[in-house]
């Protein structure tokens, strides 16, 4: 296991910002923590970091304290948003971090890697917001680690370049693992072997992103009538009801037309949308969206 | 990795980002040498106990200075910055980061008070032997830490906003009503009263006990208890910061 969080709570004040969190990154895994702002990512990052300490459970950093700096040597991270120092040259910046590490990649692969080779003389106050993505990409790399933690790698980026740095960053993937953490769902599906899902601190799902699509791939179906029996369906689906209209969630509505159409079950004015992240959280935390 | 080379490539970058910055190189490193030429050349070229007294006293300031904006701005500016953060993510102690921050400091301080000396040794006829400037050396170091922990002090608890004129305001009032830029005995006759107890004139003294070869025991038990005022102040501010924003 490069790193392991058991029961992990965690409070700021009255607000809990983990709640008994379990969840691991095992080697050669990709890991996406996938949750809405607020969920409790940054903080769980911060104790994997060894930033924060947790008020209660075990957290392993390659079986060690991730306070510790033994532990520290095979992680890389990245910094958040542009916090470079303005002054300080793409390339000093790079070879900074490599200087902390006992096999780090060559500076230059190191830029080459993450397409910043043409900037390496830039200073970094000067870098666009996606030039500091790449640079913050390559310092978690540069060290060559087992285990790269990427703070939402992706954030404030339009989504080309969003889909331009998910290659960037599976290539740097070869032999190490990952863990990132991210709100868009598409990014956690198009990079990740396993998908943890968090909501205010808890753990929701954590699965393979297949798994995953079946629930927050589901669409909502809306119309005014009797719902269907579960059993008569044989997919799932879950149901609410609101203002006369029975609304199901499921991942093929099309074979709920069809059901209703079969059992002859009367409906109209039907609607078909796709359900949204925050339907998806609901329906897995249980919640009922009226 | 060895301390020695994590120490060096923490100092390495400090040094390169404070030296590309103008609003950092031209107060520290510029003002004392600038400011002894305009001040005091005029007296000090002709008369060479003036040049040795003037020339110490904007050494001292230029000591101070660093001290000051190094470790309270540098302090204040970078406390839970993303760059702070992210180096707490890297395998290095805490230690080390200091331990580049002092080095760093002391590369400044010595280029600015070389700044002073040099212009003094240019244009006045001061005249110090190998072993005096070996013992203002000495003296500078010992008494430069009552200002490192002041400067600590101000880093951990004063905003990154306020920092720049809070600094500025100790770094000149204090100059000031400590002699370092005219002789005390020049001074209003109210900050005369208050002046040998300011740091600043305590540093002062310590240098010209070098040329006039008083023990000035006054100033070094006012300096050692300034480090041990500013020590409790700055350690409790450290903690402090370190509770709230890493615990």
């Amino acid at each position: 296991m490069m790193l392991s969080f058991e029961n992990v709570s965690k409070s700021y004040g009255q607000t809990r910002a983990l709640d008994s969190l379990s969840f691991g990154v095992d080697r050669d895994e990709i890991v996406a923590v996938l949750g809405p702002n607020g969920a409790g990512k940054t903080t769980a990052i911060d104790i994997a970091l060894g930033l924060r300490a947790a008020d209660s459970g075990t957290v392993e950093l390659f079986g060690e304290s991730p306070s510790r700096v033994a532990a520290r040597r095979r992680l890389g991270a990245t910094p958040q948003e542009s916090g470079f120092p303005d002054a300080l040259r793409v390339e000093e910046i790079v070879a900074f971090t490599a200087a902390h590490f006992d096999r780090p990649s060559a500076v230059r692969a190191a830029l080459d890697a993450f397409g910043i080779a043409d900037l390496a003389k830039r200073r970094a106050g000067t870098l666009s917001g996606g030039q500091s993505r790449r640079l913050a990409l390559a310092l978690a790399f540069a060290g060559n680690p087992e285990l790269a933690v990427l703070d939402e790698p992706t954030t404030g980026l339009d989504v080309e370049s969003r889909r331009r740095l998910w290659d960037v960053v599976r290539g740097a993937a070869a032999g190490r693992s990952i863990l990132f953490t991210t709100h868009y769902l598409e990014e956690a599906e198009a990079l990740a072997t396993r998908i943890v899902v968090i909501d205010r601190g808890r753990l929701l799902f954590d699965g393979d992103p297949r798994q995953l699509r079946d629930r927050f791939g589901a669409r909502r179906l809306t119309y005014v009538g009797d719902p269907l029996e579960t059993q008569a369906l044989g997919f799932p689906a879950s149901f609410a009801r609101a203002d006369g209209h029975t609304i199901v969630t499921t991942a093929d509505t099309d074979a709920y037309v069809r059901a209703l159409v079969r059992t002859g079950t009367a409906f109209s004015d039907l609607e078909i949308a796709p359900a949204s992240l925050e339907d998806a959280f609901l329906s897995i935390t249980g919640g009922s969206k009226t | 990795m060895t301390a020695l080379a994590l120490v060096r490539a923490h100092s390495r970058v400090a040094l390169l980002d404070l030296f590309r910055s103008p609003s950092y190189v031209v107060p520290t490193v510029v003002f004392p040498a600038m400011f002894f030429a305009l001040f005091d050349l005029q007296v000090a070229r002709t008369q060479a106990a003036i040049a040795d007294f003037a020339t110490l006293a904007f050494m001292a300031w230029a000591v101070i200075g660093v001290a000051l904006y190094q470790f309270g701005v540098g302090i204040a500016q970078e406390r839970g910055r993303p760059w702070e953060r992210y180096q707490r993510t890297l395998p290095a102690s805490a230690l080390i980061r200091f331990a580049a921050r002092i080095l760093s400091a002391l590369v400044f301080g010595a280029l600015a008070a070389a700044c002073v000396a040099l212009v003094a040794r240019v244009f006045t006829p001061i005249d110090l032997t190998a072993l005096q400037w070996l013992q203002v050396l000495a003296y500078s170091l010992a008494a430069g830490v009552p200002f490192v922990l002041f400067g600590i002090t101000i880093g951990y608890w004063v905003s990154a906003r306020a920092a720049v004129p809070i600094a500025t305001a100790a770094n000149l009032l204090l100059a000031y009503a400590g002699g370092l830029w005219m002789p005390p005995q020049y001074l209003p006759a109210v900050v005369q009263q208050i002046s040998p107890f300011l740091p600043t004139r305590q540093f002062a003294e310590l240098l010209w006990s070098v040329v006039d070869g008083r023990m000035p025991a006054n100033a070094i038990a006012g300096l050692a208890a300034y480090t041990l005022l500013f020590g409790v102040l700055a350690s409790r501010g450290y903690r402090r910061d370190e509770r709230t924003r890493y615990a």
